[in-house]
């Protein structure tokens, strides 16, 4: 597969460009020489003076890099949009529905439609939701899908993110650095706006508020402090919508609700935004040696007392081994065919599906079962045999712990090469809200791979990120 | 059999706590085999309290103090009436779905011997449960039946994990009944951990203890004390259940507290 | 506000002070030492500023001899000492990033630019005339920071606890450089001073940036009277105690306003400015300077202590 000459977004096979890309065709075409390079280093400025970084896992502690932007923006037309969008709706639905009754009844467990086991068993199940009623019924009310392209018509679902995503900050950042770095590129197309994302994340976050509240809920962003890898978002957001930005020892529980130090004493929080992990978010129900938490804080939730988003346990729906069942939980609790494809996931566990992927390694992507962020995963195709045999034992001592998926040839964009344009792979996160209504903004965030052929996107891996264009009709 | 329960716990905190946060699954329910006449629990902060229903139908109690000094002391007490249903409690409304208790935790492993040769047997699920605790027993060991039980052994300390002590060279209660639980989840009948108290008599040392309770899809919950070797009888009042003896705590801080309890658990 | 924003504030500010403060003592020691006469008389000016800087045990554990290029280096760049000007920066900046939705654009940019900037400075390159340029680029960032701020932020609560930190700071700084120097400013039987006396009021008055001013304001030489006068008790004089305490105290009062009570803090800036203000020279020296000066710097811990505690600091 991987010889095949990936789609281009911009050109067609005959070197004449698609529709969406006319305009960015023809100014792209206006540059002087050197003018994408002198917007390249104007783009990197304005992003460190922001303080836009991101911390680097594994390097020194403190070490902050500016992600790597890139100027050409990625279009999507008008009516890609409708499908996509349409698509990933239905999606954070059927996965809402799948949480609420994993949380209930079971009935798709009764109905056989997913294995039992691989549910009660998975560590992503969170046994202390049984039985919550979440308001407005939503449990993950901030989703982002992340999408690859492969054809004209080809897109897929390559996971779903219900735990924490991140990135939301680099969409609205890189249409802000964009906007002021051409301006006159904006006035040759019609472009759908991204900066209502942080109202109506503050919208959303206030539909889901306790019942008990009156007036407008305090709202809070709990992060884990200045040296996780995503602080910038999450003060970003706090100041964008007029939250609080709130660390652990900043909250605190007092007759079974919760409340922020103040200035002026105790005031009482009615949603959180959490971007901490389940596992640390409180050290009486979850991990006792959490530091970055509030003791006490699940059981004020449970009490109905404040609303946590999103809430605990949604892991179990991004698992990487109940993926494969997305299209099923589609069908289960919509009745309707999934409008957005997964990719073909073979299943280790499965003796000659094990055979097969053994034997053809090298031309497949293996992923880690829990892992996220490019960790643990290995693309064959760019891979060493060396990496080939270390998975394949890897895959022979725990099945189990890996998916298996074809190398899917990724979408490529014009970018710019030190000087010059050329093809990158690329792969795009809509970001979703579900609160009272799914309100999901047009485009999203596209990951670009900077590396000649390479198919890895993260930032954590030498990624960058494009502004994402949703044409309007 | 009407039951007097004073069941107190001290939690010694580490020095200089800016604050202490306590989940309380104190507080017993009433059910098919037990009608709660009268209950209060005594601690400071519990006027203030968040009160709740946790994941596994718990009723729980959210108390917070702030810059607690010295052992934090705790009571729960009043009287249980209770009934025998030869350990059977039946389908509970509002509960959550028994599969839940198909979850295998960290404490409830139980190896393949213990429970292989119910695999494939056709024996019926009530006869499979009733042979698991017998296999329970054998493996870890029986209290002697002529065994004098002491005053001590009735009401004496323990800690949280401990229970009622068989004895000085058996297991601490809360394996008998990991074990069980582990067994039959391996079987893939839902179990789950029950934690109350014991009416002293017939043999038996009284006080705190836990048991077993195993699903049977015609019966409902049945309880299997695999310790005792008996299914429970009106001597038994259920406090709270969980996967296992963690989630089913009577009691949880932070900071970590050292906790020792102690329930006079009398029938008048 | 949250507690710990007001503390962040309250610390950032500070920290930003103590940068500019300890570049600037610096300064004093580098200039002195070279224009010094005596053999190991170089050495005894940085010892002597580092004292007034409080972090000569620290570099005595860590060096043999004090010379130009080892003091610069840990009043500069050494992260073990907790004030040289490299730890500041940071503390500054981790503050400055803990709050910053709390801060303007241009307060965070000034901040972040100055850190980054500082944190690629290689410490082997700065010798000599390259020295004298970073101490007085680092001066330069501090000005640039309180610009952005007196320019930019909103007058509520916390620009009082910004304010409130800078003043606490400086009051601090100079009430420990003179209680180091106390002895040469003691009234003595021969008015007119040596050279070495000469030597270290300079040092004295270029330490607090007021070499210059003191002749604006005494049309005189130097006198040990005048100096401490200046430093202690003329209002006009940013750095003096009776400025700082004044500051300290309007910007606790604000923020009583603000919140509609007064705190125990509120008291003790009270109790800071009651102990300059009305004061004469002639009564400090009668009942001395040192337990004066050490009364001061109690007095102004203790505001730092009781705004802790009345604003719910962590």
């Amino acid at each position: 597969m991987g010889e095949k000459t990936p789609f281009d977004e911009m050109y067609n096979p005959d070197g004449s460009v698609r529709e969406p890309y006319r305009a960015l065709a023809e100014w792209l075409a206006e540059q002087p020489d050197k003018g994408l390079a002198l917007m390249q280093t104007d783009a990197e400025a304005i992003f460190r003076k922001l303080g836009i970084t991101f911390a680097v896992y594994g390097s020194d502690e403190g070490t902050e890099k500016v992600i790597p932007f890139d100027v050409i923006p990625r279009i999507i037309a008008a009516t890609e949009w409708r499908r996509l969008s349409k698509g990933i709706e239905q999606r954070v639905k059927a996965l809402n529905a799948f949480l609420y009754d994993i949380y209930h009844r079971q009935e798709i467990l009764k109905a056989g439609r997913i294995p039992e086991k691989l549910i009660l068993n998975n560590e992503a199940f969170c046994p202390q939701m049984m039985g919550l009623e979440p308001a407005k019924g939503v449990y993950a009310h901030i989703i982002g899908v992340d999408i690859v392209r492969v054809g004209p018509d080809e897109f897929y679902v390559l996971e779903d993110n219900l735990r924490t995503p991140s990135g939301v900050s680099y969409m609205l950042e890189d249409r802000e650095a964009m906007m002021l770095l051409a301006p006159d590129l904006f006035h040759r197309s019609k472009v759908a706006p991204v900066e209502t994302y942080p109202e109506n994340l503050r919208r959303t976050l206030e539909s889901v508020a306790p019942e008990s509240v009156r007036g407008t809920p305090n709202i809070a962003v709990l992060t884990p402090g200045i040296y996780n890898s995503a602080y910038f978002e999450h003060s970003f957001l706090a100041d964008q919508m007029g939250a609080q930005l709130c660390e652990g020892p900043d909250l605190f529980v007092d007759g079974g609700k919760v409340y922020m130090r103040t200035t002026c004493g105790p005031e009482q929080v009615d949603v959180i935004y959490r971007r901490i992990d389940d596992d640390y978010l409180d050290p009486l129900t979850f991990r006792p040696d959490s530091m970055l938490g509030v003791p006490g804080l699940f059981d004020a939730y449970r009490a109905g007392n404040v609303t946590l988003v999103n809430a605990p346990g949604t892991g179990i729906a991004d698992d990487k081994a109940v993926y494969t069942y997305v299209p099923d939980i589609i069908e289960f609790y919509l009745g309707e065919k999934a409008l957005l494809s997964n990719v073909p996931t073979y299943n280790c566990t499965d003796e000659d599906q094990r055979a097969w992927v053994l034997e053809n390694i090298a031309d497949l992507v293996v992923k880690e079962v829990h892992g996220s962020g490019g960790y643990g995963m290995m693309v064959g195709p760019t891979s060493t045999k060396a990496m080939h045999a270390e998975f394949r034992k890897k895959i022979e001592a725990r099945p189990d712990n890996y998916i298996v998926q074809p190398t899917l040839n990724l979408s490529t964009c014009p970018t710019h090469i030190s000087g010059d344009v050329a093809p990158r792979h690329v792969d795009l996160r809509p970001y979703v809200l579900i609160g009272d209504e799914v309100r999901i903004t047009p485009g999203g965030l596209t990951r670009v791979a900077l590396k000649k052929g390479s198919l890895v996107v993260n930032s954590s891996q030498g990624g960058g990120t494009k502004d994402t264009w949703v044409l309007e009709d | 059999m009407r039951i007097e329960i004073d069941h107190s716990l001290t939690c010694s905190l580490p020095p200089g706590a800016a604050a202490l946060v306590m989940h309380l699954m104190l507080t017993p329910q009433s059910g098919p085999s037990q009608t709660v006449e009268s209950w209060s629990v005594e601690a400071a902060g519990i006027g203030n309290a968040g009160r709740f229903r946790d994941g596994y139908g718990n009723a729980v109690h959210l108390v917070n103090q702030t810059r607690p000094e010295g052992d934090i002391t705790i009571g729960a007490r009043g009287m249980v009436v209770t009934q025998d249903t030869n350990g059977v409690l039946g389908k509970i409304a509002g509960e959550p779905v028994p599969s839940l208790y198909k979850r295998v935790t960290g404490l409830t492993r139980a190896p393949v011997t213990l429970y292989g040769k119910y695999r494939s047997a056709k024996d019926s699920r009530l006869d499979v449960l009733h042979g698991l605790m017998a296999r329970v027993g054998e493996t870890l060991g029986l209290r002697e039946e002529t065994e004098p039980m002491t005053q001590m052994q009735a009401t004496g300390e323990q800690t949280q994990s401990q229970s009622t002590e068989p004895g000085p060279e058996l297991p601490p209660t809360a394996d008998y009944v990991h074990l069980f639980i582990g067994a039959a989840r391996a079987l893939d009948i839902p179990a789950r951990y029950v934690c109350g108290y014991l009416a002293a008599g017939e043999g038996v040392a009284g006080g705190l203890h836990a048991w077993a309770e195993a699903y049977d899809d015609k019966l409902g919950w049945i309880g299997f004390d695999a310790q005792n070797q008996i299914c429970p009888t009106e001597r038994y009042v259920r406090l709270a259940v969980g996967l296992d003896a963690e989630s089913a705590l009577p009691l949880r801080t932070v900071p970590v507290g050292e906790i020792v309890q102690r329930a006079a658990v009398k029938a008048v | 506000m949250l507690g710990r924003t007001a503390a962040n504030l309250f610390w950032l500010s500070r920290y930003v002070e103590r940068a500019e403060n300890m570049a600037r003592l610096l300064e004093v020691g580098y200039r002195m030492s070279l224009t010094s006469r005596r053999e190991g008389g170089a050495s005894e000016h940085l010892i002597s500023m580092m004292q007034a800087a409080e972090v000569d045990e620290g570099f005595d554990a860590k060096h043999e001899v004090a010379d130009v290029d080892t003091v610069a280096h840990y009043m500069m760049f050494d992260p073990d000492n907790s004030s040289s000007v490299y730890s500041c920066l940071q503390a500054a900046r981790t503050n400055a990033r803990s709050v910053r939705t709390a801060l303007t654009g241009d307060m965070w940019e000034s901040m972040n630019g100055a850190w980054l900037e500082f944190s690629q400075i290689k410490p082997r390159d700065v010798r000599g005339a390259k020295l004298l340029g970073l101490l007085q680029w680092v001066k330069q960032r501090s000005h640039e920071f309180r610009g952005a701020l007196l320019g930019t932020i909103l007058r509520d609560d916390g620009f009082n606890f910004l304010q409130a930190g800078n003043f606490v700071e400086r009051a601090d700084n100079t009430a420990r450089i003179l209680d180091m120097k106390y002895y040469v400013l003691l009234p003595r039987a021969t008015q007119v001073g040596g050279d070495l006396d000469i030597q270290q009021w300079t040092l004295i008055l270029r330490a607090a940036s007021a070499h210059r001013a003191y002749r604006h304001v005494y049309h005189d030489r130097y006198k040990a009277h005048n100096i401490a006068d200046f430093l202690i008790l003329r209002p006009e004089m940013p750095r003096s105690l009776i400025y700082c305490a004044n500051f300290v105290q309007q910007n606790l009062d604000n923020l009583a306003k603000i919140y509609g009570r007064k705190e125990k803090c509120q008291e003790a800036a009270d109790s800071l400015l009651a102990l300059v203000e009305g004061a004469s020279m002639e009564a400090i020296f009668a009942d001395g300077l040192h337990e004066f000066l050490n009364e001061f710097i109690a007095r102004n811990n203790r505001v730092t202590d009781t705004l802790s505690e009345s604003y719910n600091f962590y």
